[in-house]
């Protein structure tokens, strides 16, 4: 196999809305899934990233199915493993630019082994956790994060536990870059990914996604008393269609203490949490292990074997 | 004392597990070499790391196959055993693989912990009509080892091995400091080869025939080498970059000897964690363009099944490696067995279309990487490796390989074609999608998937794309099936009887067809190289025989069909049956496919 020429694109027409559009999306109407391709592709164009640069990896589920819907390179894999395909895109390839598409079942259920490790290799890529609170494409079972007492296909007394929080489990895991949109907000969401895409490794965005056919209750898109926007000097902006109706709480994203307090109570906060520039990338480590180990040639490969 | 010469002999020495025989076999073998003899080396290995010892799964040892000529399996009798004490030995004996001459040292130093257990153990021996030479380490080694915490006895063992087989003192010894290393502590230096001395000197005293193989001198160049470190040098030069796997007995090794190796040719190790993203971390590297590798052995290739069947229909190219080893579930990790063929080529829901191939040997072991990379690439359906606890742990001298330095598939030399019975493949070979573009390719970009998809990648539930990416993988596969020639043969082509096997069985299947030829029988031997899919001409090979049946080291018995036997049923239809299909974890030997022969012929 030969790699591929990797152009910059200098001197290329801008990219465009229609240059990503790879066919219209089968999702349900008013699905949240529209909002986040929507954003995702806003800061696609803004930076002007080459389509042929750019590769989505999913795992399986309705959010999963994001990378067919992109005019760039993709997969679509299997169940829960869209991070090791992901590591083993930047482990051949650095130079482009990696995006993993995963719903609450595949990141937090079937996945959750791979998102631990993840985020404690910390290689480069944006991690969008498109997270709808229900098993949506299996046509409506419990998932992780199903709050309790909803009912379910599953548990149609209404669901038993107390839901997984995405979010304090990724701190507690020591992500390094740990953030949380809509996908109604379209402005705040693309400068989430924005932040996650010039964060030096593994940018974890969490994502409250709107399903309308099975839980049209799990987020009120209409009302904003019930979420807080983190504000700081080092944080991404409120979003600028709600700033001034919903709470700004001021959050310096280096202290882990107050985003995990943040995380961990009841009231939801958009922006950014955490994060840390500082911790290594496993993808880095590797690479300069072989850039520095001495270098060997093939021809005298057996030579150490000789009798 | 006399020496008799042999042409060919076989030994073993049991330890309790921890106390060094694997190292005394790694010197053992490493003066053989070095004096010029042909040896073929198995270790004993426990499933645990150090058990309780003088318990029989504390035994360690190392069974040795010496010869005057080019051996290729671990034989069948062994004519010598040095037990460290009654346990290990009685645990051997179970296995039944001791010639009815066969010589016993004994050492008696744990008689007094339990002399009834010795007595029981002489007089199985002395039922079985087997002579005992009991022996006590001598009085100053004993205090050596006292002050060792008796870690040394594999050394005196070691002496009295050299005694016996006729050995090079000098040869040992320089064995024994090379294997010691530059740094170890001089004063425990000496002691060691101080045991090595006294063991030799004992073994004198006792007055034991000595052995002598002597062997021609080699030629051309030669290298030392086991099954797994060939497969990894060989990993190398076919040009793999990233290897990914997760630690697993008897596959380990091989991502060891990568883990140290790879970087320096440009390539890395990632450790995953677990089976499964060990397999997509290889998928997505080579969905990038990279050529990647995991290996395994059963467990894992369980785990890795539903990314396997990925691969097929995402039309990635994938490299997997099955180190197998004792099953079902977590059988015996470090006992041969042949029972994963069946995974291997139908494993995976839905269709399978993918190509399985084996190694006969260490030499096999180098250039299969090469031959899968080949195949993967100009197919795009995941190639599998079968490999075993035998092949991957024997250490083998071979004629040097030579060096292949693949970058790019349709450099693969014809002679490794020809190795495996396997023709070039045609250039233009259709897949389901017609674009198989790598990311970073302007203009052309693509998404992969594991749902059905028409000939333009799109996502389809229509009858007609189905049964297209059905028709178009398995003809990618049946391209594999007419490159296929005629598989290797041993003796004539047509005869009584053909026994047919695959993978590590190569070595005792050629040895005993040209015994049977010696003695007048009419049986040849055939072997597989590739497994999956297996050559169209196949029916017409079986047509010539009377009688075609089948030795695999996996379970079959008359109302079930061993793996290999049901593979080749359904494929030409003819009535195979094992002739020997034993899961005992221990290798084919030559004279008992030789015995079925006879007892099948009757």
């Amino acid at each position: 196999m030969t790699t591929p020429n990797t152009t910059t694109g200098a001197g290329t027409p801008p990219v465009t809305t229609k240059d990503l559009f790879a066919e219209n999306p089968r999702w349900c109407a008013g699905c949240g899934d529209f909002g986040i391709l929507a954003s995702l592709k806003k800061f696609l164009i803004e930076r002007q990233l080459r389509p042929e640069m750019t590769v989505n990896i999913s795992g399986i589920g309705c959010s999963s199915r994001a990378p067919n819907y992109f005019n760039t390179y993709g997969a679509h894999s299997i169940h829960g493993r869209a991070i090791p395909v992901a590591l083993g895109v930047a482990l051949a390839r650095p130079d482009l630019n990696l995006f993993v598409h995963s719903g609450d079942g595949d990141a937090m259920s079937i996945g959750g082994n791979h998102l631990l490790h993840g985020i404690n290799k910390n290689f480069k890529c944006v991690f969008l956790m498109y997270d709808n609170e229900i098993y949506a494409l299996t046509k409506n079972q419990t998932s992780p994060t199903t709050r309790k007492g909803h009912p379910t296909f599953t548990q149609p007394q209404g669901s038993f536990l107390n839901p997984l929080n995405p979010l304090t489990v990724v701190l507690g895991l020591g992500a390094s870059f740990v953030a949380s949109s809509a996908d109604w907000i379209p402005d705040h969401l693309t400068d989430t990914i924005k932040a996650g895409f010039d964060h030096p490794g593994f940018a974890f965005i969490h994502i409250a996604q709107r399903c309308t056919h099975f839980d049209a209750g799990n987020f009120d898109h209409k009302t904003s008393d019930w979420f807080s926007f983190l504000k700081h000097a080092n944080g991404i902006e409120p979003d600028k269609r709600l700033a001034n109706k919903a709470e700004l709480v001021n959050h310096d994203p280096s202290d882990m203490g107050t985003a995990f307090k943040l995380a961990a109570s009841d009231r939801r906060y958009f922006g950014l949490f955490y994060q840390d520039r500082n911790k290594p990338r496993y993808d880095q480590v590797l690479r300069d292990l072989v850039a520095n180990a001495p270098k060997k040639d093939r021809a005298k490969l057996l030579d150490a074997y000789n009798i | 004392m006399s020496v008799e010469k042999r042409s060919v002999t076989r030994f073993e020495l049991l330890m309790d597990a921890g106390f060094g025989a694997q190292k005394a076999g790694d010197i053992l073998l490493a003066a053989f070499v070095a004096m010029g003899e042909y040896v073929y080396v198995e270790p004993m290995i426990p499933a645990e790391i150090s058990p309780p010892i003088r318990t029989p799964f504390a035994l360690s040892g190392i069974i040795i196959r010496l010869a005057d000529f080019d051996i290729t399996n671990i034989g069948n009798d062994t004519d010598l055993i040095l037990a460290s004490h009654e346990v290990v030995l009685d645990r051997r004996l179970n296995d039944r693989e001791y010639n009815k001459k066969c010589t016993i040292l004994l050492d008696t130093g744990d008689r007094e912990k339990s002399p009834a257990t010795y007595d029981a153990v002489l007089k199985r021996c002395a039922d079985e009509g087997l002579a005992v030479t009991l022996f006590d380490i001598d009085a100053p080694s004993k205090e050596i080892l006292g002050e060792i915490s008796g870690k040394g006895r594999n050394l005196f063992y070691l002496g009295m091995l050299s005694y016996i087989y006729s050995m090079d003192e000098a040869i040992v010894k320089d064995e024994i400091e090379n294997a010691l290393g530059k740094k170890f502590n001089p004063e425990l230096k000496t002691k060691n080869i101080s045991l090595y001395h006294n063991g030799y000197q004992l073994a004198k005293g006792l007055g034991l025939v000595r052995y002598k193989v002597e062997a021609s001198p080699r030629q051309g160049e030669k290298i030392l080498i086991d099954g797994n470190t060939s497969l990894s040098m060989g990993i190398i030069d076919a040009g793999f970059k990233l290897f990914s796997g997760y630690p697993i007995t008897p596959a380990s090794s091989v991502m060891h000897n990568l883990a140290r190796e790879l970087p320096s040719y440009g390539g890395c190790v990632h450790q995953a964690e677990d089976e499964i993203a060990a397999i997509g971390v290889a998928i997505g590297a080579y969905y990038s363009g990279v050529p990647a590798i995991t290996a395994t052995s059963g467990p894992g290739l369980s785990l890795k099944q539903e990314f396997i069947g990925y691969a097929q229909s995402a039309e990635i190219p994938l490299v997997v490696i099955d180190v197998q080893r004792g099953g079902p579930s977590t059988g015996m990790p470090t006992k041969t067995e042949q029972s994963d063929l069946t995974p291997a080529v139908f494993g995976s829901h839905g269709d399978h279309t993918k190509v399985v191939i084996s190694v006969s040997n260490v030499i096999d072991c180098f250039y299969a990487p090469h031959l899968a990379r080949y195949l993967t690439e100009k197919l795009r359906v995941p190639v599998i490796i079968m490999s075993d606890f035998q092949t991957a742990n024997s250490y083998k001298v071979i004629t040097k390989p030579k060096i292949v330095n693949m970058n790019n598939v349709d450099e693969i030399p014809d002679f490794i074609l020809e190795r495996f019975h396997i023709r070039r493949l045609p250039d233009n070979i259709e897949m389901v999608r017609l674009n198989q573009s790598l990311p970073g390719t302007p203009g052309q970009m693509r998404r992969v998937t594991g749902l059905n998809t028409n000939a333009q990648g799109q996502i389809t539930t229509s009858s007609a794309s189905s049964q297209r990416g059905h028709q178009v993988r398995n003809e990618k596969v049946h391209h594999v099936r007419r490159a296929l020639t005629t598989p290797e043969l041993f003796g004539p082509a047509a005869n009584d009887i053909l026994v047919v096997g695959w993978g590590s069985t190569r070595g005792a299947l050629e040895e005993a067809i040209g015994l049977a030829e010696k003695q007048g029988i009419k049986a040849s031997g055939m072997h597989l190289r590739v497994v999956y899919p297996l050559p169209l001409s196949l029916k017409d090979v079986f047509a010539k025989y009377k009688k075609i049946v089948t030795v695999e080291v996996a379970y079959g018995d008359g109302l079930k069909p061993s793996p290999l036997a049901l593979l080749l049923r359904s494929e030409t239809l003819a009535d195979i049956k094992p002739l020997i299909a034993e899961a005992t974890g221990r290798p084919v030997r030559p004279k008992v496919i030789l015995e079925r022969i006879k007892e099948a012929l009757q």
